[in-house]
């Protein structure tokens, strides 16, 4: 399988529909009947795909319309679970953060449905399925049962690698494994790097990992430990400045985060052309994807989808310098 | 005696997060919030009252996190985005320090004057007490654009801190100073600067000339340890240093996990203090922001049979 030099991607969430959010709103006053609200999240979910193919998208997705949260999905779908209220992130935000009150244990398929509909209505090739790493869910989650985190998460790792397998048997060749906890206490590191390698384990598909708004200098001391084929990580965010942890990145690829996701300013094609240029000088084309920095689902619709745009036009930019050189297309890389 | 007692903050009720929100965009009048803050602090206090906790804080349901809304009534100081809180999956916004800083207004006083009428009504026989950020912790967290050294610039919030609290209704203040005993966690920032223990000391022990003093410390060991103050330690991921011997307040049930401690290992725990402390204060080790709300009470339940002689 071929794809054009510097693949575009995302990273997951994307604004939901108001109509949706109003959906959401309903169900949670139990005024709306489950099937309708099915039938809306699906609806929303086509429109959104369309929405990243028509920007120019070559691995979308469905911008996680079904997920109200990132943990929370998977928390209510898995065993051993209890949710005893939420708690607070800050100032006026809540999250329901899951205790482990017994052993967890597959349940039901966690994203199977999502993957199945976006591949039924993509028009593209390859989809990219972003899910919650096993050490973020411990992390996010209370535990009640297991004696430690690393017994937490090495269980997680186990039912994710359930749904894995499923997946691949499914037909899902790309799957993103989102750990933006993973860097939170730096001695804990080694346990998400084996949770994360035990998820994988006997899957035989193209698995990326996205990390944000952490350390990245902790990360890279462990790039060649961690058995995925990208790396998608921020850098708009930063201005693009110290990229020096990239010199580790030597046989991975990297998903290169090009579009600031708390900050309304939509990016020119100019400047993500720029950006590219400049990560080019540490990482070759040939193990560059381009992505936004993180899930865009905090900005408002209209300016994530002018900043997907702008950044499908500014990968066309370095495209044609690349042309010249006779760079045109990458394989799909699955092994590690 | 043990005397069980709370620190910081409650978890903020998501009926009064909505209250504030639509107060936020214009759905609310100030009038309905004021009143929503009220009603809740005074449930906060009858279920205080019940669960038999003698020493108290107003819940702090005005303040978002430890710093705000108190660094937006510094002069000097702008309000940055958010920052992970330690370790934990909570954020606060943090203080950019661009100029000398001063007092600007203080509501605090008010704020405590309704929360004592309240009392008086409610739970006449609790003691109520202030909750500030301490220099130390306001410090380590600022973006600091002006002052020197972290030095100066954790003297320089001690000065606002004593004007502030000053003006008090309460005589009891409590300091919430995690960074004397909490590394910033390098998954956050690199830290390049520090305060000296000495300032540090030197800073709270000129604070408790202004009021009686309660210094909250937790996430580690305090590794600065001021006289004349009542010292809060958190037990859980942390320990009494054998030197200290003033008086004593003991972080002794989990505030970040929802697992439920039991009594008689409790009372086994603080067994041992005995011997160099009359009167021990039990306190959650942090603050209860960080669990549930139904769990946080629970909890301060469990705290409140543990009360007595
Ligand atoms: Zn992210």
């Amino acid at each position: 399988m071929e794809l054009p030099i510097l693949p575009t991607s995302i990273i997951g969430s994307y604004p939901k529909p108001r109509w949706l959010l109003r959906m959401y709103s309903l169900r949670e006053l139990g005024r709306l009947p489950e099937e309708d609200f099915r039938e809306a999240v699906r609806d929303a979910s086509v429109a959104v795909l369309r929405e990243h193919e028509r920007a120019g998208i070559d691995i979308p997705w469905d911008g996680e319309m079904g997920r109200s949260e990132m943990t929370e999905y998977f928390t209510a779908k898995i065993a051993g679970f209890k949710f005893y209220g939420p708690v607070r992130v800050w100032g006026n935000a809540y999250f329901n953060k899951a205790a482990a009150v017994s052993k967890l244990e597959y349940r039901e398929p966690l994203v199977l449905d999502e993957f199945r509909w976006v591949k039924e209505n993509t028009t593209r090739e390859i989809v990219k399925v972003p899910i919650t790493g096993p050490y973020t869910i411990a992390e996010w989650s209370f535990n009640e049962y297991y004696s430690s985190k690393e017994e937490l998460a090495f269980d997680l790792a186990k039912i994710l690698n359930k749904e894995f397998k499923l997946l691949e048997k499914e037909g899902a060749t790309f799957i993103q494994i989102d750990e933006p906890a993973m860097l939170n206490h730096p001695d804990e590191v080694p346990i998400a790097v084996e949770a994360i390698n035990r998820a994988v384990k006997g899957v035989k598909v193209k698995f990326g990992l996205h990390v944000c708004y952490s350390n990245y200098y902790l990360l890279a001391d462990y790039f060649e430990d961690i058995k995925v084929s990208q790396f998608a990580l921020e850098a708009a965010n930063r201005n693009f400045r110290d990229l020096d942890y990239l010199k580790k990145l030597i046989h991975q690829e990297l998903g290169f985060g090009v579009v600031d996701v708390h900050n309304p300013r939509v990016e020119s094609p100019e400047e993500v052309a720029k950006a590219i240029r400049k990560v080019m000088k540490y990482v070759e084309p040939e193990r560059l994807y381009i992505n936004p920095d993180c899930g865009l689902k905090l900005l408002d619709r209209r300016i994530a989808y002018q900043k997907l745009v702008n950044m499908v036009k500014g990968v066309e930019i370095v495209r044609r310098e690349l042309a010249r050189e006779g760079k045109t297309s990458i394989p799909f890389r699955r092994e590690v | 005696m043990i005397v069980p007692a709370l620190i910081g903050s409650l978890p903020r009720p998501v009926s009064l997060a909505k209250k504030i929100e639509q107060y936020s965009i214009g759905r609310l009048k100030e009038e309905d919030l004021e009143k929503a803050y009220l009603e809740h602090t005074r449930r906060a206090f009858i279920k205080l009252r019940e669960a038999g906790i003698r020493v108290i804080t107003d819940g702090l349901y005005r303040w978002d996190d430890i710093f705000n809304p108190f660094i937006r009534f510094i002069e000097g100081v702008e309000v940055n985005g958010l920052f992970k809180f330690y370790e934990n999956n909570f954020f606060y916004r943090s203080p950019v320090v661009r100029g000398e800083l001063s007092l600007r207004e203080n509501p605090l006083p008010e704020w405590l004057n309704q929360a004592l009428a309240i009392k008086e009504e409610v739970y006449p026989g609790a003691t109520l007490k202030a909750v500030l950020p301490g220099p130390v912790t306001l410090a380590y967290h600022s973006l600091n654009e002006y002052y020197k050294s972290l030095d100066e610039l954790s003297e320089a919030y001690a000065g606002v801190i004593e004007e502030a609290i000053k003006e008090l209704p309460v005589e009891l203040v409590e300091l919430q100073e995690p960074a004397l005993a909490a590394e910033l966690s390098r998954a956050t920032r690199e830290k390049s600067d520090e305060v000296s223990k000495e300032t540090a000391k030197t800073l709270i022990e000129r604070l408790s000339k202004v009021k009686e003093l309660w210094v909250v410390t937790y996430f580690g060991t305090p590794q600065v340890l001021p006289d004349n103050v009542i010292l809060n330690i958190d037990l859980i991921s942390g320990s009494v240093p054998e030197k200290y011997s003033g008086e004593l307040g003991l972080g002794i049930v989990d505030a970040r996990e929802t697992k439920m401690e039991r009594r008689d290992r409790l009372e086994d725990k603080l067994r041992p203090y005995f011997r160099r402390h009359s009167r021990i204060y039990v306190t959650p080790n942090t603050l209860l922001d960080f669990l549930p709300e139904s769990v946080a009470w629970r909890k301060l339940k469990l705290l409140g049979k543990l009360g007595g002689e």
